[in-house]
C-alpha cells in the first residue's frame, strides 16, 4: 500500500492533514493500538517540521503487511547541524513560529523516540530527508 | 474471527421504515445502510448516539427499553433512579418534590437522584488527577455513546477513558448498600433508571468493563414524563420544596449538562458537546497533536444530557430551569448551613466497587483480522473508488463512494449499486434496463418505482 502527500511550507492550519491520513488508514488494519499512536505523533512532528522550517515537501508512505516506512523529502535550509538538531530543546524556530506553538526543539528527538529506526539526511540550502520505520509488532 | 455481541437500544422498525436515506447520511460512525428498502444498522459501528433517531420523518427508528410495568410483581421495594435532566422537564412551577412525590405515586417506594452520586465522583476526580502515571488527557467515561465512539473510531485512544462508573451506577451499587440490612431479600428490590438516551439503556444493560449491572430496568423518559405530567396537572398539593433539607450539592445537578464536570478535574480541561465536535477534537488528540490537557468533558449530545433523544422538552429550557433550580439550592444552602449527603458515609466502600477494567477497541473500522489481507482490501477499495463519481450521492444504499467500494470488498454489494456505473454499463451493453431496475429494487425495496408515471403520467409503469 502506498501514499503520497504533499506539504506546504507555512501552512500551519493545514499541518497534520497528511499524518491524519496515514492514521485513518492504518486503523482498518489489525495494528496495535499503541503502534497506531506512535506513528501518528511521528508523523505529525515530521510534518510540522516541514511546515515551520521548509519551502515544501512530499511525504511517502509504504505499508507492509509488518511495517510501515516513511520519507518525508522537503526543499529547504538543511540542517547544518544533525547532531545539535537531535538534542531536545534545540531549535532554530523563528519567534513567530514559536508564538504557534510550535518550535519547542521536541521535534526530532520524539520522532527517534517513536519510531523503530530513523534516518536524517540534510544539505545545507537544498533540503532534508528524514526517513523513519516503525515496526508493527 | 470471532464476532463480538453488541447489545443496541437504537431499533428500526422495518414495517414502518420506508428506507428514506436520512439515517444514513446523519450517521458519524457510517454504520447505516439501505438493504431492500429499509436502513440497516451495523452493529459493530453503531454508538447508539441516536443522531438517526432525531431525523427519522417516519418515526421509524425506537428506542429499545424495558417498558415501566415490567417487573412490577417481581420487585417489593422499587426504587426510581431519575437523573436531574428528568425535573428539568417540567415548568418551574412544580417542585422537585411534587414531582418526585407523583414518580412514588406510581408505584415507587424511593426516588432517589442520580446526582447525588456526583459528590463520589468530585472526589475520585480528586484523587486521580494527582496521579502522574495516568495517560493524559483523560477522558470522562461519563457519556456511554462517547466511550462507544471511542471503541470503534478512535481504537488507539481507548486507554485515556476514565476507569471509573458513571454516577447511575454509582448510586445504584449505593441503593443495594443500604437497602442490604433491611428484611427486604436483594432479589425482592428493584432499581430502575430513567434514562435521556439510548446510550445508556445500553450501558445500564451491558456496562462496558463491567460483569454485570445493578440496574434491573431501565425506562425512556418519555414514558415517565407522561405519567407523571398527567399526575401532577391532577394533584394539587403544595410546594413544600423549600422546607426540605437538600443531601444535593447545588452544581451537581448541573454534571450531566455541558461544563461543569470539567471544573472537578484540576489542571487544564475542555468541555465539547455534540459528536461532530467531539469526533472532529478526538481526530486532532489521535494525531497526537494536543500534548498538553489534562483532562476532556465530552458530550455526544448538544447541550448535554439535557439534549438526549428521549428528552421529551427542549434542552435549552431544560438548561435554564436546572439553572434557576441551582440558585434555589444555593440560597437554601445559605439558611441551612452544610450539604449532608448520606452517599459519602460510604465512600470507602464504594471506591472499592467503583473502578472497571480497561476499555477495549472494537473492531468496527477493520477490514480483516490479517494485516495481510487487509492491506489487499485496501488496496481493492482504493481501485475500486477511484471508478466511482465520488458525489456521494447515496442512490447506491451507502453513505458514500468509499463506503460502496468498502461494501463491494467485503462482499455485501456491486459495482452495479452505482446509478452511474450503471448507465456506462447499459451504454456498453454489459447490463440490460431491466437488470438495472432490479438493482435498484434490491436496494429501495421492491415496488419502489412504481410510482411514477411514465408518458406525462398517462401510463404507469408495470
Amino acid at each position: 500500500m502506498k501514499m503520497q502527500f504533499d506539504i506546504a511550507g507555512g501552512d500551519f492550519s493545514a499541518a497534520g492533514g497528511a499524518s491524519s491520513e496515514v492514521k485513518k488508514t492504518l486503523k482498518q488494519l489489525n495494528i496495535p493500538p499503541a503502534t497506531i499512536r506512535r506513528i501518528a505523533v511521528a508523523l505529525y512532528e515530521a510534518e510540522v517540521n516541514v511546515v515551520a522550517h521548509a519551502y515544501s515537501g512530499v511525504m511517502s508512505v509504504e505499508i507492509s503487511p509488518t511495517n510501515i516506512w516513511v520519507q518525508i523529502a522537503d526543499k529547504g535550509p538543511g540542517i547544518p547541524n544533525i547532531d545539535k538538531a537531535m538534542e531536545e530543546g534545540f531549535s532554530t524556530a523563528s519567534d513567530h513560529v514559536r508564538q504557534m506553538g510550535f518550535g519547542a526543539g521536541m521535534g526530532l528527538p520524539n520522532i527517534k523516540k517513536n519510531t523503530d529506526s530513523m534516518e536524517l539526511k540534510s544539505v545545507p540550502g537544498e533540503g532534508t530527508t528524514l526517513e523513519i520505520t516503525v515496526n508493527f509488532n | 474471527m470471532t464476532t463480538p455481541q453488541y447489545i443496541h437500544a437504537i431499533q428500526i422498525d422495518t414495517e414502518i421504515c420506508i428506507g428514506c436515506s436520512h439515517c444514513m447520511r446523519v450517521c458519524s460512525t457510517q454504520a447505516i445502510r439501505i438493504v431492500d428498502g429499509h436502513a440497516s444498522i451495523s452493529p459493530e459501528r453503531c454508538v447508539d448516539c441516536g443522531e438517526c433517531y432525531r431525523v427519522c420523518p417516519m418515526e421509524a427508528i425506537y428506542v429499545k427499553d424495558d417498558r415501566l410495568a415490567k417487573g412490577s410483581k417481581d420487585y417489593i421495594y422499587k426504587i426510581a433512579l431519575v437523573p436531574a435532566v428528568f425535573f428539568g422537564q417540567f415548568p418551574v412551577k412544580y417542585s422537585v418534590t411534587q414531582i418526585s412525590d407523583a414518580i412514588r405515586e406510581l408505584g415507587f417506594n424511593e426516588v432517589f437522584e442520580v446526582e447525588q452520586a456526583v459528590d463520589f465522583i468530585k472526589s475520585e476526580y480528586k484523587r486521580i488527577a494527582k496521579d502522574k502515571d495516568i495517560v493524559r488527557p483523560v477522558i470522562s467515561s461519563f457519556c456511554p455513546s462517547v466511550v462507544r465512539l471511542i471503541q470503534v473510531m478512535f481504537p488507539s485512544l481507548t486507554e485515556n477513558i476514565l476507569q471509573l462508573k458513571p454516577p447511575h451506577d454509582i448510586a445504584a451499587i449505593y441503593l443495594r448498600e443500604i437497602n442490604s440490612t433491611t428484611n427486604i431479600r436483594p432479589e425482592e428490590i428493584g432499581i430502575y433508571y430513567f434514562t435521556p438516551c439510548a446510550a445508556k439503556i445500553v450501558a445500564a444493560k451491558a456496562p462496558e468493563g463491567e460483569d454485570e449491572s445493578p440496574i434491573d430496568v431501565v425506562v425512556s423518559m418519555r414514558e415517565l414524563y407522561n405519567k407523571v405530567y398527567k399526575l401532577l396537572i391532577e394533584n394539587k398539593s403544595d410546594k413544600d420544596d423549600l422546607k426540605r433539607r437538600s443531601s444535593m450539592t447545588s452544581d451537581s445537578i448541573k454534571w450531566s449538562l455541558s461544563g461543569t464536570e470539567r471544573e472537578y478535574f484540576r489542571g487544564r480541561s475542555l468541555a465539547i458537546d455534540g459528536v461532530e465536535n467531539v469526533i472532529q477534537f478526538l481526530e486532532i488528540l489521535e494525531s497526537g497533536r494536543i500534548s498538553d490537557i489534562d483532562f476532556l468533558e465530552l458530550r455526544v449530545c448538544d447541550q448535554g444530557c439535557a439534549g438526549g433523544i428521549v428528552c421529551p422538552g427542549n434542552r435549552f429550557l431544560a438548561v435554564e430551569r436546572i439553572g434557576e433550580r441551582q440558585k434555589r439550592l444555593q440560597e437554601r444552602l445559605k439558611e441551612n448551613k452544610k450539604v449532608l449527603n448520606p452517599l459519602m458515609e460510604y465512600a470507602k466502600e464504594l471506591q472499592k466497587v467503583s473502578k472497571v477494567k480497561e476499555i477495549t477497541p472494537r473492531k468496527g473500522l477493520l477490514l480483516d483480522e490479517n494485516v495481510e489481507i487487509a492491506l489487499q482490501k485496501m488496496a481493492k477499495i482504493k481501485t475500486l473508488n477511484s471508478y466511482l463519481p465520488g458525489f456521494d450521492c447515496g442512490a447506491c444504499g451507502a453513505p458514500t463512494c468509499k463506503n460502496l467500494a468498502e461494501d463491494i470488498v467485503k462482499g455485501n454489494a456491486s459495482m452495479s449499486y452505482c446509478i452511474f456505473v450503471q448507465r456506462i454499463m447499459e451504454k456498453n451493453y454489459k447490463l440490460s434496463p431491466e437488470q438495472a431496475f432490479l438493482t435498484i429494487e434490491k436496494i429501495w425495496g421492491k415496488n419502489r418505482l412504481n410510482k411514477y408515471k411514465d408518458n406525462y403520467g398517462e401510463k404507469e409503469v408495470e
